[in-house]
């Protein structure tokens, strides 16, 4: 075959000049961090209100907005921006443009017919090649940074109002999870992390009739509430995970964002007696949960782990309690409707875990696995700080973006 | 925000970015695919380390370097390449075995022809950094695999379950690193081949289906556009194939007259020289490429040589006329030469039938598109240049550098390694800049010529430039 020599034609030098200048562009974009805008934490009193209420919420929060904000948080309802969380911080996904060498592009389409890259759910064995996840364009939305005092405070006020009111839980713990990401953000994580780093998105219009969703997320979080004519039809998936993964002081108090689930788990798993942990535990191990971002509708066809219908009473209750810190998470009266809706398939909910019992340790892993309800929690390695820090996730094989698939 | 400080900050994660990944010169052709396929990968791209196979496609055999996170590794085999605080621990000879053995028994080969001899050597332990994971210990090894003798690399089912099969969540980025075949166009390289990765339905590790013939063969996705590209990158990286022609051409501007080139010919028929020879050309490899693809056989070395023995016989005519008059015969008969070379890159392709028909077809027209640039950049300042006193200067200092060039190439192919050769090579990242002291000169002498002050120039004028530009 013919010796290749390195040559370059005139051509080529253009092409490489001009895609390096294009990829210093990127870069440059994407080097550019958010300002920290302060805001009014968490001044405003949270309001009760019902899912009726969203709508008009929704709406003062945007009427708040001058032109260009609300351009960014009016969003289609298309499942490629529904699909579109993810755990990490924004500037994570969208910074890696950058790093590509001479050139810049990523490998294109004429990559090989062996495999997409993964992503996509393997669901059914062909890899869709994550055709939901918008990959490195970043989370759809409004982004916190340009919000004013009073327009964080009406965004506060519409998320009380599609979130839970109990302590530690529902909102109470989005405003300690975004104290956390501040205190990420001046512990060594830097510009991109903080509460201004988080975006707010409605896909699709506000309405009583039809269908939107509120999507709410940043970095650890993900709220998905989708709404069917007024009524709640989907409040997953529900990310929510954490870092520090310790107390963090919020408006003078010290807190514990995401503390309680943890606590649950260890509760709910130091209940069981030697056969059950025995049924319970995973022979294999988990560094992350199994179904994060992008990997929707990929729910495992057999269920592992013991069966709710070895537990006693007490166990129950447990079980049921590890389940309520999650769906605890959306408005009081949507929680309690799921919540009786799961304990009814009690019996049928497998629990299972990987590591060890106390769910303390890096590589410790819980899943609850239901009819339903589908809940991982991770313990990994921590990322900006040292020890563990944790992901987990809340799906419902049923009403996951109330059942939008695709 | 304030905090218990309950944690120590470990490092600021920006560190992690773009900048500092340049930082680590060994991890950093790493990092750069990883970063890559991670960037254009899914949203739900993760801050866990992946492994890493990069693979390099040969004509008899698949070389690749892993890279395996060693936390995972340990959790996977059992062996101890993790101690206590979780950083990585040296591996000696007896766990480097151990490592060897579990990594061959977790990677299997297989097509058609049957299953692939797969060895795994050269374990070592190292510290990287992908894109957002921050440093971490890992393991790295050689991996060769070898298909059943004579059976095609391009087409085969890699089953990957190396730590996958134990830590669930774990995934394995496969990249095509390079490839000698030409089967994948340099400009796609690196090119990722799948991701290794738990079905979270069936609980099941799929194969890796890697077909590179299907892809650059053209059938029903876009093989015509694919071919012509690779038939101009194909000129464009050949400097051989453009010095050759350039060289033939470079009297077409003269008049031979005894056993001298003389005076020059008028401008009307040095084009229809140029026309002539590079037709010629055109014709001459397009049937061997042909006979080639279809599958006549291409001694490769010997026709390696001839090219550079080809290449002589051109500096030498554009020195003194060997072949007046006859440059499109001997144009056409090295031409023949050349597209069995050609004819080499194609048919590692594999192609048969429609696909071949259209793959010859659109490689083809991607050569004559590098050749027609090719001719059209240098020609035009050339023939004004004949018309100056420079011209023989500059003819006959190109025509002993291309000789000396070619002289190299004919050395090192058949087995006579000079640094002539690699000098040679170097040549050619310097000729588009050639190419512009060409024009820029040609400009100069048609604007002195034009504002008529100045008669032709003197022999030891301004155009000592393009000859100092040739001899560098």
């Amino acid at each position: 075959m013919n010796p290749r020599v390195p040559t370059t034609s005139l051509a080529a030098s253009a092409a490489v000049l001009l895609s390096l200048g294009l990829v210093g562009c990127g870069s440059g974009d994407s080097g550019d961090s958010s300002s920290a805008s302060t805001s009014a934490s968490a001044t405003s009193s949270p309001a009760t209100s019902g899912s009726g209420d969203v709508v008009a919420l929704a709406e003062a929060f945007a009427a708040t907005l001058d032109e260009e904000q609300a351009a960014a948080l009016q969003q289609d309802y298309t499942f490629a921006n529904a699909s579109n969380w993810s755990n990490l911080p924004d500037a994570l996904l969208t910074g890696g443009g950058g790093a590509a060498p001479g050139g810049g592009t990523p490998p294109s389409g004429a990559a090989p017919s062996g495999g997409a890259p993964s992503g996509g759910a393997p669901s059914g064995g062909a890899p869709s090649g994550g055709a939901g996840s918008a990959s490195s364009t970043g989370r759809v939305g409004l982004q916190t940074d340009s919000l004013t005092d009073e327009q964080w405070s009406a965004l506060e006020d519409l998320l009380a109002g599609v979130t839970g009111s109990a302590a530690d839980e529902g909102f109470d713990e989005i405003l300690q999870h975004l104290a956390a990401d501040d205190y990420l953000a001046d512990n060594g994580g830097g510009d991109d992390y903080g509460r201004g780093d988080y975006f707010i998105a409605f896909l699709g219009e506000p309405s009583d009739s039809g269908t939107w969703e509120l999507q709410f997320g940043g970095h650890h979080l993900a709220v998905a509430n989708t709404y069917v004519d007024g009524a709640l039809a989907g409040a997953t998936p529900s990310f929510r995970g954490i870092e520090p993964l310790g107390t963090v002081e919020q408006d003078g108090e010290t807190v514990q964002p995401e503390q309680q689930e943890q606590a649950a788990f260890a509760a709910l798993l130091g209940s069981l007696d030697d056969d059950q942990l025995a049924a319970a535990q995973l022979s294999q191990s988990y560094g992350d949960i199994l179904l994060g971002p992008g990997n929707d509708w990929a729910f495992p066809e057999t269920s592992e782990g013991l069966v709710g219908s070895e537990l006693d009473d007490e166990q129950k209750a447990l079980l049921l309690a590890a389940i309520a810190t999650y769906v605890g998470d959306v408005d009081d009266a949507d929680a309690e409707t799921i919540l009786a809706g799961y304990e009814g398939e009690l019996d049928d909910t497998h629990v299972a875990f990987s590591g060890t019992s106390s769910v303390s340790e890096v590589g410790d892993y819980v899943r609850i696995d239901g009819p339903s309800v589908w809940i991982e929690f991770s313990l990994q390695n921590g990322i900006v700080l040292d020890g563990a820090h944790l992901h987990a996730v809340w799906r419902d094989k049923q009403s996951d973006y109330a059942g939008l698939t695709s | 925000m304030t905090a218990t400080p309950a944690r120590t900050p470990r490092r600021p994660l920006r560190g992690v970015r773009a900048g500092a990944l340049g930082r680590r010169v060994a991890g950093a052709v790493l990092l750069v695919a990883v970063a890559l396929l991670l960037s254009a990968g899914p949203a739900s791209a993760h801050v866990v380390p992946s492994s890493v196979l990069q693979l390099d496609l040969h004509a008899d055999r698949v070389d690749g370097d892993l890279l395996v996170p060693a936390t995972d590794l340990a959790t996977a085999s059992g062996l101890p390449l993790v101690g206590q605080d979780g950083a990585g621990a040296p591996v000696d000879a007896e766990t480097a075995d151990a490592v060897a053995g579990y990594l061959t028994d977790n990677v299997a080969v297989t097509s058609d022809a049957g299953d692939w001899e797969v060895r795994v050597s050269d374990v070592a332990t190292t510290t990287t950094e992908q894109y957002g994971t921050g440093t971490f210990p890992a393991v790295t090894a050689d991996v060769v695999l070898v298909p059943p003798a004579g059976a095609d690399v391009h087409r085969f089912e890699l089953d990957y379950d190396a730590v996958v099969h134990q830590v669930v969540t774990a995934d394995a980025y496969v990249v095509l690193r390079s490839d000698d075949t030409g089967a994948v166009v340099a400009g796609d390289l690196p090119a990722s081949l799948g991701t290794v990765t738990v079905d979270t339905v069936t609980g099941t590790i799929p194969a890796l289906q890697v077909d590179l013939t299907a892809d650059t063969g053209g059938g029903s996705r876009a093989g015509f556009p694919e071919m012509v590209a690779l038939g101009v990158s194909h000129v464009a990286e050949g400097t051989d194939h453009q010095l050759f022609l350039l060289t033939l051409l470079l009297p077409a501007p003269l008049l031979a007259a005894a056993g001298r080139w003389r005076a020059t010919v008028p401008a009307r028929r040095t084009v229809r020289r140029i026309t002539g020879t590079t037709l010629a050309f055109t014709l001459g490899h397009s049937a061997t490429l042909a006979l080639g693809a279809l599958g006549l056989p291409v001694p490769g070395r010997a026709v390696e040589a001839a090219i550079a023995v080809s290449i002589l016989v051109a500096a030498a005519h554009a020195v003194r006329p060997l072949f007046p008059g006859r440059e499109p015969l001997v144009a056409g008969v090295f031409g023949l030469v050349h597209g069995l070379a050609f004819a080499g890159t194609l048919s590692g392709l594999d192609l048969s039938g429609g696909e071949l028909v259209r793959g010859l077809l659109g490689f083809n027209v991607g050569i004559e598109l590098a050749q027609l640039a090719v001719v059209l950049l240098v020609l035009p300042p050339l023939v004004v240049l004949a018309r100056t006193p420079a011209h023989r200067r500059l003819r006959v200092a190109a025509a002993v550098l291309t000789g000396v060039a070619a002289t190299g190439w004919l050395l090192d192919r058949v087995g006579v390694d000079t640094p002539l050769a690699g000098a040679a090579d170097r040549l050619g990242p310097a000729s588009p800049w050639l190419a512009g002291l060409l024009w820029v000169t040609a400009v100069v002498v048609l604007a002195r010529a034009r504002t008529g002050s100045v008669p032709p120039p003197a022999p030891v004028g301004g155009h000592d430039v393009p000859l100092a530009g040739s001899a560098r």
